[in-house]
């Protein structure tokens, strides 16, 4: 034990007493604290443009004078993404998916104004974040720190000297290896601060977070770990350096793009008019509300006619206008939610499929855990999407329930001069509808949809660290 | 010549080097095939939703036709506009994964309809595609880092230095012989695979050369930058390490930087202002006499103000000319929200004359017409095509003629790009 923690201390003094580690570890640091101080506060931009638009929506929504019920369904509602408290170190997908959605009877809108359809080419270079920085950046500083921590003293003949002197092969990796983790932490330690910053915002769950910083560990260790293994393997050090830099590339570059190209052509996901035509399709096959004589809207009416006990429709305590309306919304949200429910099972299909990938790259595993955690993975989009439809859904119908239990169905049919004023109802039945309110994901969920990638992470840690013994066992030999 | 056989030889010989240039000719293949296979499969989608849209037409001209009202007509109709992908745009998919390339409109207001987006899976974009630009502006300086790091460096290091340099007058020649070659190796590797989906694609010969001489203007740089590190007569090693640290500051971290920089520095809230605005002017005519919203129409539209005034009964001329109106009354924001995006679009390429990997991306993805601007163009049709619609229809309303079922024909169809 003694002899690690002598090694580690001998390879952190070398470390310091070079200039070049002294200034790219004081970088990455400054670069950590820059980009966690420019992504929360765009973040923080972001999140207040968003509240300020919402509050808009609103008042614009109770503001709205009074009228005929129908209307407001056309008038519809416009809901904003909140973000997670977690986006400002992993906004995740938030750039690449709209942020803001119209919500309207009859029909069931995108998500739309993306950042990325709004902002220049740069985007697609990656987004300048603390989680950015740990993924890609900090294994790249371990890579330039550690590569010679081993094949240094090979290519200097010290390695022999030592193992001739008692000193195990085995002690000399951990002991190389402690050193590199230390300042693998030190690394950590900006972005450790910053989480610090994010966690107290309100809102910010401790599950997730410690499953992040559980992650994030792993990740910096596993670095730490294959660099000693190939600073161990191979001959020569800038050998060694060399290949670093091509797993670098390869695992945390190439492959996270790579992936979802394989995935996107494996899995087709249908197009937004495909989808829109094949809804119109089955509706008409459900049933034509244009035709006086259609068995669907027939067999309805008579259904409404026996439960009143009247011969006409004109005859019922009810505004019928309404409820074929509530009963056309039910018909057609039904569809919507079918429809998008097989879009989002081909998206998750793709997801899946890059995720698997993680077995091949720390990197893609690293990324599934921390959008999960921080919930701004395509999940948290969904999670907005689908409680957008319910309440979508949940206003359309109030609407139409209104217009069948407020408005005449005489005055709904004439067209006299006065008709119009007679439709209208008091703009109070809008001001007591019930604003959107996004609920945010629970601890649960989000710990448990980061529990793939954290599992994967920790699979790799394990099977670098077992990796160890063989390593230790050739570079044993090297005595001979 | 036989010099330069003997340095291909030489330099053949190094397992890293003959490595080296094998993955660079297998990732830009491969880069180049996914592009077109990304590309055949958006042909493919564009040419399927042909015959669908058709269908659906048909199916609203078979109930609609009973009507003979241009009103209902021109509300069920949906049009399909298209944004066919040009020949280089396998090169350089750009922003063709995240917005539509695909669009329905029909007459009514456009402005609630321009901005909708195509059904993607975000996470799948996020990391940006696996295309020829990406090989060539992220990966090729590695290559390039890889290949002359140790040029000067590592003779010195095998003890060859001096030799090399005191052979009579062949000093400076050698190593411009081997730069030269090298550098040669490395464009081919490059150029070949990308030449070959060219053809294949039909690309323009001029546009292929001058994507060409990006390659090599790129290599060039890159070749340049590696050769000053090389002349600090610092170790391969520290060569290497500053290289890479130079590739990560040049091609991650500054357009990063740069990136929050624009967009704090150039806002453009207003895409989501304009469509609030729309819309309430839109739901307002509901509210206000018909009679206002039809003045505000014709003042615009003189050419249909002799149309019989509206009487108590619902026309749908009235419907659309409100939503016209109601796009009309937000052009302002429109010319704002699209200002702000093209200031946001030319900050970038202004730093693309500092940053080549920038530059590069930037101009790739000008010629092969994927980037904002052809976004924005691709509007620009769309929004054409809207007003031929939109007067198509007022044709038939504001003299009130009835709308048959060959009328449906008649309906202006969108011209596809290239």
């Amino acid at each position: 034990m003694n002899a690690i923690t002598l090694i580690a201390r001998d390879e952190l003094r070398l470390m310091r007493r070079n200039r070049v580690t002294v200034i790219a570890f004081a970088l990455l640091t400054l670069l950590t604290l820059a980009a966690a101080l420019i992504s929360w506060s765009h973040q923080t931009g972001i999140a207040e443009t968003r509240a300020r638009f919402q509050a808009q929506a609103a008042q614009e929504f109770t503001a709205q004078p009074d009228r005929h019920p129908h209307r407001m369904v056309h008038f519809g509602n416009f809901i904003f993404r909140p973000l997670p408290p977690l986006a400002a170190f992993d906004p995740g997908v938030d750039a690449f998916t709209g942020n803001s959605m119209f919500l309207e009877g009859h029909r069931q809108n995108s998500a739309n104004f993306g950042d990325v359809r709004q902002s220049s080419l740069l985007v697609r270079f990656g987004q300048l974040t603390p989680a950015f920085v740990l993924q890609v950046i900090a294994p790249l500083l371990l890579v330039f720190l550690g590569y010679g921590a081993v094949a240094r003293e090979r290519e200097r003949g010290t390695l022999r000297q030592m193992l001739v002197q008692g000193v195990s092969a085995r002690a000399l990796l951990l002991g190389k290896l402690l050193a590199l983790a230390i300042v693998a932490a030190l690394v950590g330690l900006p972005a450790l601060a910053a989480f610090l910053l994010i966690a107290g915002q309100p809102g910010a769950l401790a599950g997730p977070m410690a499953v992040m910083v559980l992650g994030y560990g792993a990740y910096l260790a596993l670095w730490s770990i294959i660099v000693i293994l190939v600073s161990a393997l191979v001959r020569r050090g800038r050998d060694a350096l060399l290949a670093l830099l091509a797993l670098w590339t390869v695992l945390v570059i190439l492959l996270p793009r790579v992936a979802p190209d394989i995935a996107a052509q494996t899995h087709m996901l249908p197009t937004r008019l495909e989808t829109d035509i094949a809804i119109q399709q089955d509706l008409h096959r459900l049933g034509d509300a244009h035709n006086p004589d259609d068995p669907f809207f027939t067999a309805f009416r008579q259904k409404v006619l026996r439960h009143y006990g009247v011969d006409r429709v004109e005859d019922l305590p009810v505004n019928y206008n309404g409820l074929l309306a509530v009963e056309g919304e039910k018909l057609t949200s039904r569809l919507f939610d079918d429809y998008a429910r097989r879009s989002f099972t081909v998206q998750q299909a793709q997801s899946r499929l890059t995720d698997g990938f993680g077995i091949i790259s720390p990197a893609i595993a690293l990324r599934r855990l921390s959008m999960a955690a921080a919930g701004t993975d395509l999940e948290g989009h969904r999670r907005f999407l689908a409680q957008a439809e319910a309440y979508r859904y949940a206003m359309v119908q109030q609407l139409n329930q209104l217009q069948a239990d407020t408005v005449r169905y005489a005055d709904d049919k004439a067209k006299d001069a006065g008709a119009d004023q007679r439709k209208r109802i008091s703009a109070d039945h809008w001001q007591a509808i019930p604003q959107f309110r996004f609920k945010p994901a629970t601890t649960g969920d989000l710990v448990k949809a980061s529990l793939p990638g954290l599992g994967l992470l920790l699979a790799w840690l394990a099977f670098a660290l077992l990796a160890l013994l063989p390593v230790a066992r050739i570079l044993q030999k090297a005595r001979a | 010549m036989t010099l330069l056989t003997h340095e291909l030889r030489l330099l053949l010989r190094s397992r890293m080097a003959l490595l080296a240039l094998l993955l660079v000719a297998l990732l830009a293949a491969a880069s180049v095939a996914a592009g077109m296979a990304e590309v055949a499969r958006q042909r493919d989608v564009i040419a399927r939703i042909q015959p669908k849209q058709a269908q659906d037409m048909a199916a609203v001209a078979q109930w609609a036709a009973e009507t003979k009202d241009p009103g209902t007509a021109a509300y069920y109709s949906f049009h399909a506009t298209w944004d066919t992908p040009s020949p280089l745009a396998f090169a350089a998919l750009g922003l063709r994964d995240v917005a539509p390339y695909i669009l329905r409109v029909r007459a009514l207001g456009l402005e609630a309809q321009l901005y909708d987006g195509e059904a993607f899976n975000p996470e799948l974009a996020l990391p940006g595609r696996f295309d020829f630009a990406f090989v060539l502006v992220y990966l090729t300086p590695l290559f390039v880092i890889a290949l002359f790091h140790d040029l000067v460096s590592g003779e010195r290091e095998a003890g060859r230095l001096r030799m090399l340099d005191a052979l009579a007058g062949s000093g400076r020649s050698l190593w411009r012989r081997r730069v030269l070659l090298r550098g040669g190796l490395l464009f081919l590797a490059l150029a070949a695979p990308l030449t070959i989906g060219a053809i294949l694609s039909a690309v323009p010969l001029p546009t292929l050369l001058s994507v060409q001489g990006l390659v090599a203007l790129y290599l060039a740089f890159w070749i340049g930058v590696t050769l000053l590190v090389g002349r600090m007569r610092w170790s391969s090693v520290a060569n290497a390490a500053t290289l890479a640290g130079i590739w990560l500051v040049l091609t991650l971290i500054l357009p990063t930087i740069a990136h929050v920089a624009i967009n704090r520095l150039i806002p453009v809230g207003e895409g989501v202002e304009l469509t609030l605005a729309q819309r309430e002017a839109v739901n307002r005519a509901w509210d206000i006499p018909r009679a206002d919203t039809m003045r505000a129409f014709y003042a615009g539209h003189p050419e249909w103000k002799d149309s019989p005034p509206l009487t108590d009964a619902f026309h749908y001329k009235w419907y659309f000319a409100f939503h016209q109106v109601g796009d009309e009354s937000v052009a302002p924001k429109v010319a704002a929200y699209r200002n702000g995006i093209e200031a946001r679009d030319a900050a970038a390429r202004g730093i693309g004359w500092l940053l080549p990997s920038v530059g590069v991306q930037a101009a790739l993805t000008r010629l092969a017409n994927t980037d904002m601007a052809a976004q924005l163009a691709y509007q620009d049709r769309i929004r054409a095509f809207h007003e031929k619609l939109r007067n198509f229809y007022y044709r038939y309303l504001f003299t009130d003629t009835p709308f048959e079922k060959d009328d449906f024909d008649r309906a202006p169809t969108f011209v596809g790009g290239a």
